[in-house]
């Protein structure tokens, strides 16, 4: 019984930490991992006279 | 210390960052491989080592050159560390010349000595370093030769470059300089000499930079006095050309005093060109390789290694659980959750990891020998016809791998309307998650002619893309524009252990990936399944999962998959394309895709799986597509219409195959 | 002009002004302006795009483009 909830705990935080950061990481976009995010996003768009 | 890379696209920059750091970065052999910064530390921690995408002059024209030349006014930055191609000497010293401007210490590492040597060019280092008052050390970025004299020289020498002002630009020029350098020295931390000449040769990014510390009325007066006195007595044609052409006249005279030529033999790749160029076999060689590549991925060697995996898992991998479970005497949730949520879901998607491999070394063969930008050129004059330009290929193949890179690879394309269109079209592209949707159903349906099918939608992708490129094009984005200029590097015989680390490189985020966030959705996944309204263990039918997907499942039955089961997994697939797999394993209640093949029969018709693959190849992008389109195109209006007109294109298309099949009798 | 020439010949350009401003500084970044010698390596068919040759780089460009740069024959 001790073995089961200790393998459910596990699995289910692992899940829920997986989970968390994936959508975190994933609703950044891969510009959020450049580590010179901060001078590079502003110059990410497209020119706004196309918009 | 931060030490910037810097040289012109598709010199090695990316091989040498990986030498000199110890990562492994993403390398390609044509122009653009590199269109964000990326940060290293050096082997032996000397300071951070920031590779940039490959430029040819510091004033940009397409969006990844603009991220060097705003890195340049924005970040600080130690030392540069400049490439040069010692077979394109000439053109790499325009961007050298403007970075001795910059007066940050310096250091030239020339690269690519081997193929100059071939072409009969050889450079005499020590002169060459003589006359740019710079350290030139040669290196060999792909075998890593002569990087340890590149980080000795780097730590230890001071750098400061020893010649101030190689270019002398004439009178006129010089004078405009001491002026223009009056009105900003002293409120900026850069050389007011290079800035005042940038912003002479028209660089919008120094511009906006100048003209936010000065008074810009009075900058545009200098420029306009020196345009009209250069007309008047030399006839130039335009300020930048002008001091263009004062470059060349000291290149001329560097490259007459340190290259050397002699005769060369008639390069390998001029052979190869006058094949896979070839004006009437070019484009049937391009559909030859792609058909090879289906067939080996889908048919001749990823089926049968896909296969052995999944008796692997199974049998052996399932049992080994079972056996483990049974001895620590786990309840029967813990069972459930292990064998029919864990094993199946995360299982399921890792089935295809030989597929998906394949498909990466095929992608990365293309990139590493320099095919690359020749599907480039022999596609372009398709893609003109549709409004956009060969180069729009090239995120177009990268995203059959992963579309996220192939959004990203679209900042190569200079007009911002062509990259735009490529970037809302991309997505179309049948990414490697995709493949295991395909590989479960032609499995199941059509197991005659797996190869093919697949092929069929892959294609469809393409062509829909192209139409759409028409339709956007010749409405929504119009504009006269359009610009196609591309580099053809030299082929290059590719190496076994780049090629497997770029394979591996692309793949591992596919298997990291089942080990994570598929992990974490098919616990949730199998929990909905697991739990209903009325408790726990409840059957199937009656689970939150199957009220969740009869919500919407009704607006599915016109293209023929009504079931909770369908809807269910399309939900799961907006996250990631891969999750599909694994909630039809969880919701199907077998653990391995043999078995859950024959019970697909039960619920598809063959027609009715046809419509869900090219639903599936169209939907919607997933999250972290959706995530870079908004990153990229920093339009929300832009990114909700991706997901949408993506949306309606697949219901349309699966509504004209299912209804149409019908109709034609097909079931 | 550059549309008379065929993959093979050798030329060298005299006027490229003619050419989109944009089109013309990117020739000019892979050092191709006016003086320099350039060799057609091959030509796409349907009016497709040209690859030419020049101080041994190859450079792909548009038909379009093609013909407006002033080439003569050598």
């Amino acid at each position: 019984m001790i073995a089961s909830v200790l393998i459910g705990a596990a699995i289910f935080g692992y899940a829920i930490w997986h989970f968390v950061k994936f959508i975190n990481k994933s609703k950044k976009g891969k510009c959020a991992a450049c580590e010179l995010k901060n001078s590079c996003s502003s110059q990410c768009g497209i020119p706004p006279k196309v918009k | 210390m931060e030490i910037a890379l810097i040289g012109n696209p598709n010199t090695g920059k990316t091989s040498l960052f990986n030498n000199l750091t110890g990562s492994y970065e993403y390398v390609g052999n044509w122009s653009g491989v590199t269109v964000e910064k990326k940060v290293g530390v050096f082997k032996n921690n000397i300071g951070h080592l920031i590779d940039l995408p490959g430029v040819y002059t510091l004033n940009p024209l397409s969006k990844d050159e603009g991220v060097v030349t705003s890195f340049f006014l924005n970040e600080s930055v130690d030392r540069l560390l400049n490439i040069l191609d010692a077979s394109q000497l000439e053109r790499n010293l325009h961007l050298t010349l403007q970075l001795l401007e910059f007066e940050k210490p310096a250091l030239i590492g020339l690269n690519m000595i081997d193929v100059a040597n071939k072409r009969g060019i050889h450079i005499d280092a020590s002169k060459l370093s003589e006359v740019l008052g710079v350290p030139v050390v040669p290196v060999v970025a792909r075998s890593g030769k002569g990087c340890d004299k590149l980080v000795d020289v780097i730590a230890t020498k001071s750098i400061q470059p020893t010649k101030k002002n190689l270019v002398y630009y004439g009178k006129e020029v010089e004078e405009a300089i001491t002026l223009l350098t009056a009105k900003i020295s002293g409120k900026t931390n850069h050389s007011a000499r290079f800035l005042a000449i940038q912003y002479f040769e028209g660089n919008d990014y120094v511009k906006d930079y100048v003209n936010s510390i000065a008074d810009a009325e009075k900058l545009e007066a200098i420029t306009a006095n020196l345009e009209l006195q250069l007309q008047k007595l030399y006839e130039s044609k335009s300020l930048a050309n002008f001091i263009y052409l004062k470059r060349k006249e000291v290149i001329e005279s560097i490259v007459a005093d340190v290259a050397r030529k002699s005769n060369s033999d008639i390069p390998l790749s001029e052979k190869i060109d006058s094949i896979v160029t070839n004006r009437y076999v070019g484009m049937p060689i391009f559909l030859l390789l792609m058909y090879l590549m289906f067939m080996l991925t889908f048919d001749w060697l990823g089926t049968p290694l896909s296969d052995g995996l999944d008796a692997l898992l199974t049998g052996p991998v399932t049992v080994g659980f079972e056996k483990v479970l049974t001895a620590i005497n786990a309840s029967e949730f813990i069972h459930a959750l292990i064998i029919n949520g864990l094993v199946a879901g995360v299982g399921g998607v890792l089935v295809f990891v030989p597929q998906i491999f394949i498909l990466f070394f095929f992608i990365s063969l293309l990139e590493d020998s320099g095919y690359m930008a020749r599907v480039a050129l022999v596609m372009d004059r398709i893609m003109e016809s549709v409004g956009l330009n060969g180069k729009a290929f090239i995120p177009m193949m990268i995203g059959f791998g992963c579309n996220v890179p192939g959004i990203m690879a679209a900042r190569t394309i200079e007009t911002p309307r062509e990259r735009l269109l490529t970037i809302l079209l991309t997505p179309l592209m049948s990414c490697s998650a995709r493949l295991p949707v395909y590989a479960l159903f032609v499995g199941a349906f059509f197991a005659g002619n797996k190869a093919f099918v697949v092929l069929s939608l892959y294609v469809l992708g393409i062509v829909v893309a192209l139409i759409l490129a028409k339709i956007f094009s010749s409405t929504i984005l119009k504009s006269e524009t359009s610009l196609f200029v591309i580099e053809l590097p030299p082929y290059r015989l590719p190496q076994f252990q780049s090629l497997w680390r770029s394979t591996w490189d692309k793949g591992k985020g596919f298997v990291r990936k089942a080990g994570t966030f598929i992990f974490a959705g098919s616990v949730f996944i199998w929990l909905l399944s697991y739990a209903g309204p009325n408790g726990l263990n409840v059957d199937m039918d009656h689970s939150y999962l199957a009220a969740i997907g009869n919500a919407i499942a009704p607006i599915f039955a016109p293209i023929g998959f009504s079931t909770w089961q369908a809807s269910a997994s399309l939900i799961t697939g907006f996250l990631a394309k891969e999750a599909i797999i694994s909630t039809m394993n969880i919701i199907y209640f077998v653990p391995n895709d043999a078995s859950l093949q024959g019970l697909l029969a039960d619920y598809y018709t063959p027609l009715a799986a046809y419509s869900f693959m090219v639903f599936i190849l169209l939907y919607i992008p997933c999250l972290a597509t959706v995530a870079t389109i908004y990153k990229e195109t920093t339009s929300k209006k832009w990114t909700a219409f991706s997901m949408i007109y993506a949306f309606a294109i697949a219901y349309v298309l699966s509504l004209i195959i299912y209804q149409g099949g019908r109709l034609l009798g097909f079931v | 002009m550059f549309g008379s020439l065929k993959a093979g010949d050798k030329g060298k350009i005299i006027d490229i002004s003619h050419v989109g401003h944009l089109v013309q500084r990117r020739l000019l970044d892979l050092g191709i302006t006016e003086g320099s010698e350039v060799c057609v390596k091959c030509v796409m068919p349907f009016g497709g795009p040209i690859m030419i040759e020049s101080c041994g780089q190859c450079v792909g460009i548009r038909r379009r483009e093609a013909v407006q740069i002033e080439v003569e024959r050598i």
